[in-house]
Order: C-alpha cells, then structure tokens, then sequence
C-alpha cells in the first residue's frame, strides 16, 4: 500500500495526494495498491509538475496497524502526526481514530519513508 | 547577432556579442573569439599578432592568474558558473579586477541568473550572458538593490563606515 | 550594545525587499525550488518537517528587551506562542508559513533583527562569549570584533557561494563559552608582547560528520589586521574547498587535508598579496564600533549586599539558584545570571511568547536592558545589581525560568531532532526530557555536579554531541531510533572529541545508561572531580562496563 506525500509551497504544511488535489489528513489520502506503480509515478510527476503548489513529492509505504494504516516509516508518521514533545501541535491536535492509530503503530522498515531511495541516489 | 547584457557605468543594456565561443576541436572562424585556458595557451599568440580580438574562457577550477602576463593583450576574460552556486568565478573576477588590474571585458558565463547580478557587479563582472532570460532592466534594478554596503570589493562604492565618515 | 543607525536600518528593509521578491518570483513561479532555496537559506528559511522554520539571527548572542518582546510577539503572531534557542545563539520558530515571511523579516527589521546568511552556504552568525562585557576574564570584548566581522560578513560579494556553510565564533576570556575550537575559525583574544591586542587564530575546527579539533594557524595575529587575514583564510577556502561532495566541503576538510602547516602557508602567501591598508578596518570605524559597546551604566556599589545577604541567608532555592546560576561579575555588586531553559521534563531550549516578555522586563530594569543568549540554549542576565538578585529570582521562578541546574546533568543540549528537523534520523528532544527527569532531584543534581549531557538528532551534529561529557548521536538502525553514546568531549578550551562508547541503545535504554554511567562515576571519582575529569583519568572501560556488561 502506498500513498504520495509533499510539502505544501505556500505554507510548508504536510500534504497527501487524493484524486487531483492535496489534503492535510493522512486519513482523507488516495491509497495505491499493488501493481499500481504506473499510477504513483504518473501521480509524482504531475505533482513535480506543480512546484507553486508544492514541493518534495514523493510515495510512502504503508502497512495495517491497529486500526487502519500508517506509514512504515517512524519518520513519515511524525510527519503525519506532528511532533512527539507536544501533542496539542500538528495534526494529531484534531485526534480521532486515523491519529490513534498512527499513535500506536510501531516498528519501521526506513526512517526516511522513501520509497525510491536507492533508485534516486 | 546573439545578444549579452553589457554594464557601463551603472546602467546595463543589450549589446551585440562579436565574440565567438570556439570550442577546442572547433575550426577557428573569422572575427573575434574566446578560447579555453588551454586552447589560448597553445594559440593565442598567434591570434592575437593577427590583430583580432582575443578573450579566454576560465573554468571555475582554474586559476585566473595563469592570464597575468596576457592580460593587457586581452579583451575579455569569461569567468564561468558550471551551477550558480559555484561561488569561485567571484574570486577570479576580484582577483583580475584589483590584483590584476585588468580593464578589459569581465563576462560572466555558464549559470548566470538574475538573483545574483548583485555579487557579481560588485566583484567586477560588467558583462553578461543570462540563463533566466533576464533583461538588462531586470539587471539594473538587481544590481542595485542596495543603497549600502558594508565591504570594499572590486566596484569601489563607498563603504557604509566612509558614508558615515562623511 | 551596538545601536543600528540609519545606513544599517535602511540595509535591512532593502534586504527584506528583496526577499519579498523573491518570494512573489517564486510563487509566480519565475524561480525554481533549485534556484529559490539558497536564496530563502540565506534568509534563515528552512522547509522542516512540517511547516517552515525560520532561523532569526541574534549577532553573538545579544538582544535588548525591545528585540526580545518582538520576538516574543513574532512567536504569537506567526507561530505557536513559542521559540528556540539554538547551539549558535540564534532562536528559531517552528511553524512558519513561506508567505509570511516577508512581513516578519519587516516585523524583525523594526527592531533592528533579521534573518540574514542564518543559512546557506556563506558566512553565518559569529558567536562570542555569552559574558562578553561582564566577566573579569576577557582581554577585550569580543563583541566588538563580532560586530565588525557581523557587518564585514553582510552580502559579502565574493563570499556568498561557498563549498559550504562557515562558522566563526570569539572569546575574549580563556574560559571558552563559545565553543571557538570547533569551528570553521575560531579566535582568541590575546595580549602581544608590545601589550597590544590581537587574536590566536584557529581554523578547520567543526563537528558533523568529521569532528575536529581545530589546529590554531597563527598564534598572534595583530587585532588591526583581522579583516585581511579572515579575507585571506575565506579566500583560500573559497578557491580549494571541494564542491564534488558536500560531506568534505568545509574548510576542516581542506585544512586536514594540506595539513595544518601547509594550509598556514597558503594563508600568509595569499594575506600577503592583499592590501592591508585597504581591507582592514580603518581606526575611526573601529572606534565607533568600539564605543557602542562601553558600559558606562554602572553604578558604583559595594561588593557585598546586605539585602542579598539577608535574602540568601533566610531562602535554600535561593542559595542553590546562587551556587548553580549566579556567576562573578567584573563590577562590585553586580553578577551574571543565567536562566535555564532547561526546567525538568521541558523541550530543552525552548521559551513561550510569555516567558520571553518575562526576561525582556527583567533586562529592561535589571540588566542594563541587556539580555544573550548562550549556544547551551540557555539565556544570560549579564549585569544584575545583587541587590536586585532576589525579586531577579522570584520573577525567574514565577515564570519557570528558575531551574537552578546551569551546567549540571539536567542542562541538556538537545536539537530539535526528528520531532521538527528534515535532516534528523531519530528524535532528540524525548531523550533529553527522560534523563533530565532522571536529575529532576535537585540535591542527585548537584552531587554529580558539572556534567555536560548532549543530544544530536543526526550526524549533522548541531546538538554538539562530539564535544559533550556525555554525547548521544541519534541513528537510524533499520528504521528503529538508536542511539549512540560518547564520552569525553568538551567544547570548551580544553576542547576534545568525544570517544564512541560502544553498540547503540534503543531509545528506552539511554536514560537508564546515563544513569549507571553517573553511578559508576560516582564510585570511582577522586575529591571532587568532574565526571569528564574521571573519564580523563580512569578511560573508557570501566563506563563501558557499566552500560554494557549487564545480565540479560
């Protein structure tokens, strides 16, 4: 599962790809599945296409969690969350159910979140 | 005729370029021509006893001292940016200006961008070849951004601590 | 304090003009992210991990009250109510929007404060002795170079596009709180022989990837010829410094590279060439610049207080703020007051909008209206009447700020780390709050005594790891927050590098370890020594023993 991520240019914000525009929750983004790949690449070159909107466009790995999905990645899921020393700041200040479960995930494959980062370098 | 923006004075302007940039396996054609370092080191006697005008390209790795003795003969020397970031054409046009005392053309090449005209008026470049598409008005107005300045370089304003002298 | 006059006003709006369009260029899409970014850098804008962070400079660490109430108001008005204090004097706020930048550079430039080269790869802000003008110690006052090299430094033409960010800081006093021997240049004021003033120069100290412990390339270098020769050094850097890969770019690498001496060598070869007559500062100037800086404000008092007597007499947290806080003043009856911003389970180095007007009153009537910051994230108080000590203190306690743990193990350095910064592999700030609670008890505090305790969240190193007691270097193992410990640096003029410990821990482990590291030095410590004095003494093995050879 992934999902495509960028810095909003105007005012840095942490935004996700879905259907066209860009949208602050982790939990409203436009989720890619297996064999997708063409999809995400067509989606982060349109993005890259886009640098007065934003900047940094890149996918993430997501995995199930208890309950829902979150970023692979420690470092994406502060990025979707906020930060960790005070937790009425970012995202997370909203709380529900997608906050509690990125909460609660544990564990990462690649504390940068990057997909490609082999192939980039 | 290709076009590069020319500093005199303080305003700056399009300029025809009679100089031609030949490449080192280039045939030489007619007329006036900026060589490589190297090129000009293996030929530019020649050239410049044939009464044209001669200027040399100097790569940013390259030490623009290696021209001293040429210099008086030399019309302009291209200072080139391989990326603007590339601060080092920026000791080489000082170093022609005020060690050297170079008086001919001082053109800046290569990644030439308009955020930068400042800087290089200020260490010496009084000639242009953009890659942002600007134009000399956009050249003037960036050039002097600032009534102040607070360091003696190669365009000899006065320093802030002179204004306040005086 | 140096007092902006008109040409330096009218330098800041034409600098936040600019920025202004470059911003519009960059929305309009004229300017690319490649060609914008070292333009907004060297405005002190940084895109972080979820908003922009602007990074505002404070030149060597100096702000009057007025400075400090706009920044408190920059924080509410722009950001989350809060800043941070930064390892090079400068505070920086979070939650900045690109398109309110402009407006906030004008806001800073009313006061005289601005964002200029905090970033980028050019001439950063110069950081000086926190006690500069205060302390007996000092020679001369290093703010006065600072401020010369501060304004020699703005816009320099020919140095605007280094290989890499460079980083200056001064002391005028032996005791070095300015950390000068790691960095890019390092200098120390000195007395000649003919009783003149001048500076030992160090260059190609730093941290990061590749620490170093700069080599000092000219013992004496007359004071009159400063600007020359800094010329010299930043040109030769300019010209040799590797652009082939940003992690050997800065000039520790170049200096390692030639070799010391023969780095030395094409420094004089190149000061030689210059004209000094030109390039150095001309006396008047020098004067002026000099002048803004003389204290004249003093009173004259008695050394000892009888009201401050009586105070500390009837009050313990007084007395314990006294022994860790308060520090000897050059003038009878004065003393430097530092206020930690380091209170127990708190984000190291972080004040709110309300704490920062706090402190700005307090300079106001207390301090000469002079306040500095210290590169441990902390601030200074520097000329506060000991009569005044007590209602100081209060104040500071009303508002928190009267943590009495200055250079103990609560006094942590932490960066911002994966909680803010775009860099970093592994957080920072947590880390620092589980062993501070660990020292919470202030007596545990101070029966350890002087332990310098760093956090960096990435190899970058702006936590200062490599120079702490205990250094800790956040890393990415496999996805999962490590951490990495040293022991044995100091950042202050007995300046080493910190030596690896051993396996990184898990971020649950490290509070545990700081404290069997603490107990083990506890039971080896001859009289009074310092915990880096008894790692000098006895070596890495015994403190390896005590984190590592654990049963489980």
């Amino acid at each position: 599962m992934k999902a495509i991520t960028a810095n909003r240019l105007i005012d840095g914000e942490v935004v996700f790809w879905k259907a066209g525009a860009w949208v602050e929750g982790f939990g409203d983004a436009q989720l890619f599945g297996e064999g997708q790949d063409a999809e995400v690449e067509a989606v982060v070159a349109n993005g890259k296409a886009q640098p007065t909107v934003v900047v940094d466009v890149y996918p993430i790995d997501l995995a199930p969690v208890d309950g829902g999905l979150a970023p692979i990645s420690y470092r994406e899921r502060i990025r979707a969350l906020g930060p960790t020393n005070e937790p009425t700041h970012g995202k997370q200040a909203v709380g529900g159910e997608v906050i509690e479960a990125l909460r609660h995930a544990a564990g990462a494959a690649r504390s940068t979140g990057r997909v490609d980062l082999i192939r980039r370098k | 005729m290709p076009k590069l923006i020319k500093l005199t004075g303080d305003t700056a302007q399009w300029a025809d370029d009679v100089f031609t940039h030949v490449g080192d396996d280039d045939a030489l054609p007619e007329g006036d021509v900026i060589l490589s370092l190297a090129r000009f080191q293996a030929e530019g006697e020649i050239l410049l006893s044939n009464s044209r005008r001669v200027g040399v390209r100097v790569e940013a790795d390259q030490e623009v001292e290696a021209l001293a003795y040429d210099l008086p003969r030399l019309s302009v020397v291209a200072l080139a940016f391989p990326k603007y970031r590339d601060g080092r054409a920026y000791t080489s046009a000082r170093l022609l200006r005020e060690r050297l005392g170079f008086t001919g053309e001082v053109r800046a090449v290569g990644d030439v961008l308009q955020e930068q005209a400042g800087f290089m008026v200020r260490c010496g470049f009084d000639a242009f070849e953009p890659a942002d598409g600007a134009t000399p008005e956009v050249w003037t107005k960036a050039a002097h951004r600032y009534r102040h300045v607070y360091q003696r370089a190669a365009d000899n304003r006065q320093v802030a601590f002179e204004e306040r002298a005086s | 304090m140096y007092l902006y006059d008109p040409i330096d006003r009218e330098f800041l709006t034409d600098r936040s003009n600019e920025f202004r369009h470059q911003v519009a260029r960059r929305l309009a899409g004229e300017l690319t992210e490649d060609q914008f970014k070292p333009l907004r850098l060297m405005n002190g804008l940084y895109l972080q991990l979820h908003a922009y962070m602007l990074r505002i400079a404070i030149p060597y660490g100096s702000l009057n009250a007025r400075q400090a109430r706009r920044l408190a108001w920059i924080a509410r008005t722009y950001d989350k109510g809060y800043g941070h204090f930064t390892t090079r004097q400068n505070i920086q706020f979070n939650w900045i929007k690109l398109k309110d930048a402009p407006d906030i550079l004008d806001a800073l430039a009313e006061v005289d404060l601005h964002a200029i080269q905090t970033s980028g790869n050019c001439i950063r802000n110069v950081t000086a002795d926190p006690y500069a003008g205060a302390t007996a110690e000092e020679i001369d006052d290093p703010r006065v170079w600072s401020e010369v090299l501060r304004q020699w430094s703005t816009l320099h033409p020919e140095f605007s596009f280094l290989p890499r960010k460079f980083k200056i800081a001064i002391t005028g006093a032996l005791t070095d709180r300015a950390a000068v021997k790691v960095h890019d240049i390092g200098l120390i004021l000195r007395k000649g022989r003919d009783g003149q003033i001048g500076f030992e120069v160090i260059v190609g100290g730093g941290q990061g990837r590749t620490p170093y412990v700069g080599p000092t390339i000219r013992s004496y270098l007359p004071a009159e010829h400063l600007l020359s020769y800094v010329e010299a050094i930043l040109r030769v850097y300019n010209r040799h410094g590797r652009r082939d890969n940003i992690y050997k770019a800065r000039i520790k690498i170049l200096v390692a590279a030639l070799g010391a001496e023969e780095f030395a060598r094409q420094v004089e070869e190149e000061w030689g060439k210059i004209d000094a007559a030109r390039a150095n500062l001309p006396a008047s100037e020098l004067a002026r610049v000099r002048a803004a800086f003389a204290q004249t404000r003093f009173e004259t008092l008695p050394a000892v207080s009888e009201a401050f007597e009586a105070a500390r007499a009837a009050s313990p947290v007084l007395q314990r703020f006294v022994r860790n806080n308060v520090k000897p003043h050059k003038q009878s009856g004065y003393a430097i007051v530092e206020v930690s911003l380091k209170a127990i389970g708190q984000t190291p180095g972080d004040a709110t909008a309300e704490q920062l007007e706090v402190v700005a009153d307090l300079a106001e009537r207390y301090s000469l209206d002079d306040l500095r910051v210290t590169h441990a994230q902390n601030l200074v108080l520097p000329h506060v009447k000991l009569d005044d000590l007590p209602t100081v203190h209060a104040a500071l306690e009303a508002a928190g700020l009267a943590t009495a743990n200055i250079d103990l193990a609560s006094d942590i350095i932490a960066c911002p780390g994966l909680d803010y910064c775009a860099l970093a592999n592994a957080r920072a700030i947590p880390i620092a709050q589980d062993i501070a609670r660990k020292f919470a008890d202030p007596d545990r505090a101070e029966k350890v005594g002087e332990l310098k305790i760093k956090i960096s969240g990435c190899i970058n190193a702006c936590g200062h790891h490599h120079v702490a007691h205990i250094g800790i270097l956040g890393v990415d193992k496999k996805g999962e927050e490590f951490y990495q410990l040293s022991l044995g640096g100091s950042g202050a003029e007995d300046a080493s590098i910190g030596r690896i410990l051993g396996p990184g821990l898990s971020a649950d482990k490290v509070a545990p370890a700081i404290d069997a590291l603490v107990d083990a030095y506890l039971n080896i410590r001859a009289g009074d020594e310092r915990f880096l004095d008894t790692y000098r003494r006895v070596g890495l093995e015994p403190f390896k023993e005590a984190v590592y050879a654990q049963a489980d």
